[in-house]
């Protein structure tokens, strides 16, 4: 009988497991590589050369088409801007819901339905760490190149801001979501939440499907909370007047005669008698409105990544802890950890005597 | 650390779900490093759980199961795993899934003994993984499993997509394995015969239950095959497993307890008798690994 040989070697796998990683994933690596180079091509032209071409364009039509005699400026120029301003501003839109259903069909669903998650287990490589790489090794190519793009994204809109009239302000919802962080902090917690579906219903259509959608109700939580992630800042006006305020409006109301705020859906002018006479009635001094002037642009944006990140972390740990406990019981030693107790090495001794 | 054992189980159970059945209950064996082990049931007997559990691919509900000493998911780098549906990634060549074993495998990866697997079945190693048949593919998957050199190699009905031809080779490749290194082998199949010539060990699943368990010379040497006329003393005091009837005669697969009355005639069982004997009548008591002991005792 050989005895038990020395430990294997535990040299690291990391470098090769991410190596066969990238393997497995060919086609989606080559994909999201065209996508993003693709993209920031566009970017960058837009940014450049046609920017210019269609701030020109703007400025012929503002100069020369005052009159009612025909005119001529570069429409082109304008159309082809706006054209491509919309289609990578919906790619760009489009990259959490992409990396949620690639990951929940291919990366953990797919593995889990043919098996293969199996098949990696039993090699040198536990499920957590399987897992893992698998979660860090996208994680850090969807942050790159989703962030580059909002980088690139948010330059196209400074540069076009002001100069073309179809560049819209920067609290417009599409232009707000592809110019910062947030939309990659909306990918990355894509993604976990797709891997964490795919390990869930562990079959790679239906992940498919469900990670792709539960992106929805996501990026309607992450909007409705992003207005209240940072501090308000409040314009507030007398009766005669209305409060003025650029950027997005949070909440607006009445000031009644204790300086008090009260919220109000309706009449918040005194547009007409009747509001007259319901403001009267409410004590009003004056009407108020909370809202996100421009300067709160980036601490807004960093405030809902910084919840999304926290997001992603938590659902990755619970994937961890998923796995882990599907694969090796929760139990806390004791039971789980199987020890030779006297009766069991009595029995242990009867059968190599019985074998030799 | 007990490395003169292989797999031990201890009430072992394991559930898929709060209210569904039982795939396996209480199950408690103990097999010897070093043995060829066939684990032997029908379909849906709790046969490829049992192997899962073993692997580390799933945790039990109740109960603990040690591999080589220890716990299976520590045990991971010592063990060799082939499932019951040959799992490989479609889009790897032969060559690259052999490659991704040795990389995943880190410093016990036997290049050219899973080559020489590969090699035998007159596989292409740049054909992909995709357009293999199942029975080349079930290859592949133990070339895999065998390049990793494990002490104890756990296999999920090996051999049920092979030819007759590739399955003698490869179980000759088996044997050889586990004659040189000394590799614990336990493979479950639902046909008895393949099994008879190359194992030493049973066990006998039957139920989400171990109905047999313990070397197979033991376990034939168990049991007799009696039979005598319908009128004859009764087998009062003797385990009876199955029993028949035909016209007059009796005849009868028992544990006996004792000598036997002089007008029976016996015969040594078949493996086979022996097992379809357990099958037929899941009322009969179940012969484990402690009362094999005893026995020896």
């Amino acid at each position: 009988m050989t005895a038990a040989p020395s430990a294997p070697a535990r040299a690291t796998t990391a470098p090769r497991q991410i190596r066969w990683l990238l393997r497995l994933h060919r086609p989606a690596l080559c994909a999201w590589a065209v996508l993003v180079v693709g993209l920031a091509a566009t970017l960058l032209w837009l940014w450049g050369p046609l920017t210019d071409a269609a701030a020109t364009g703007w400025h012929q039509y503002h100069t020369r088409c005052w009159s009612a005699a025909p005119c001529r400026y570069d429409q082109d120029a304008i159309l082809r801007y706006k054209d491509l301003h919309q289609y990578t501003t919906v790619a760009v839109l489009a990259v959490p819901f992409l990396a949620a259903a690639w990951a929940g069909a291919a990366l953990t669903g797919r593995e889990l339905e043919t098996g293969t998650a199996r098949l990696s287990w039993t090699q040198t490589v536990s499920p957590v760490r399987w897992l893992a790489t698998r979660l860090t090794v996208p994680a850090l190519l969807v942050t790159a190149g989703t962030g580059l793009l909002a980088l690139l994204h948010h330059v196209v809109w400074s540069a076009g801001y002001h100069r073309i009239d179809s560049v819209k302000p920067w609290d417009d919802v599409p232009t707000f979501y592809t110019g910062g962080p947030i939309v990659v902090g909306l990918a990355l917690a894509g993604l976990v939440l797709g891997a964490l579906i795919g390990l869930l219903l562990g079959r790679s259509l239906l992940a498919l499907c469900a990670s792709a959608l539960a992106v929805v109700p996501l990026w309607i939580a992450v909007h409705t909370a992003l207005p209240h992630l940072w501090p308000v800042a409040t314009s507030v006006s007398g009766r005669r007047a209305f409060p003025s305020y650029s950027g997005i409006k949070v909440e607006e109301g009445v000031v009644t005669a204790s300086g008090a705020h009260r919220p109000a859906s309706t009449c918040t002018i005194d547009l007409s008698p009747g509001c007259r006479a319901l403001n009267d009635r409410r004590g009003a001094t004056g009407f108020y409105t909370d809202y996100h002037p421009y300067s709160h642009y980036w601490p807004l944006q960093l405030a809902t990544t910084g919840a999304l990140l926290a997001l992603a972390a938590l659902l990755a740990g619970f994937a961890l802890w998923l796995v882990r406990r599907r694969t090796t019981g929760t139990r806390p030693g004791g039971k789980a950890a199987p020890g030779a107790g006297t009766g069991t090495g009595a029995v242990a001794h009867a059968g190599t005597g019985a074998a030799v | 650390m007990s490395s003169d054992t292989a797999l031990r189980a201890e009430a072992l159970g394991k559930r898929f779900g709060l209210r569904a059945r039982w795939a396996l209950r209480d199950c408690s064996f103990r097999l010897p490093a070093g043995r060829v082990c066939a684990v032997v049931g029908p379909n849906g007997a709790g046969k490829s759980t049992l192997l899962a559990l073993a692997a580390g691919l799933t945790a039990p509900t109740e109960g603990s199961v040690s591999v080589l000493g220890t716990t299976p998911s520590a045990a991971r780098p010592r063990v060799g795993f082939v499932a019951q549906d040959k799992p490989l990634y479609p889009q790897l060549t032969v060559a690259e899934t052999l490659r991704m074993g040795a990389d995943l495998n880190p410093g016990h990866w036997d290049a050219a003994g899973a080559e020489r697997v590969v090699r035998g079945g007159g596989l292409d190693p740049r054909a992909r993984v995709r357009s293999l048949s199942g029975g080349q593919r079930s290859r592949v998957a133990l070339a895999l499993a065998l390049g990793k050199r494990p002490e104890l190699l756990l296999l999920d009905e090996p051999m049920a997509d092979l030819d007759p031809l590739a399955r003698h080779e490869l179980m000759g490749t088996l044997m050889a394995q586990a004659a040189q290194y000394g590799t614990t082998i336990v493979m479950s199949s639902h046909v008895v015969a393949e099994l008879e010539d190359s194992c030493d060990h049973l066990l006998l699943v039957g139920d989400g239950r171990i109905r047999l368990a313990g070397e197979i010379d033991d376990l034939l040497a168990a049991h007799l095959r009696v039979s005598g006329a319908a009128d004859s003393a009764g087998l009062g005091g003797h385990t009876v497993v199955e029993s028949r009837v035909t016209g007059r005669q009796v005849s009868a697969l028992i544990r006996p307890a004792g000598p036997l009355p002089g007008d029976w005639r016996s015969a040594t069982p078949s493996l086979e008798e022996l097992v379809l004997a357990h099958l037929r009548n899941p009322g009969a008591p179940a012969l484990t690994p402690a009362e094999t002991e005893e026995h020896a005792a």
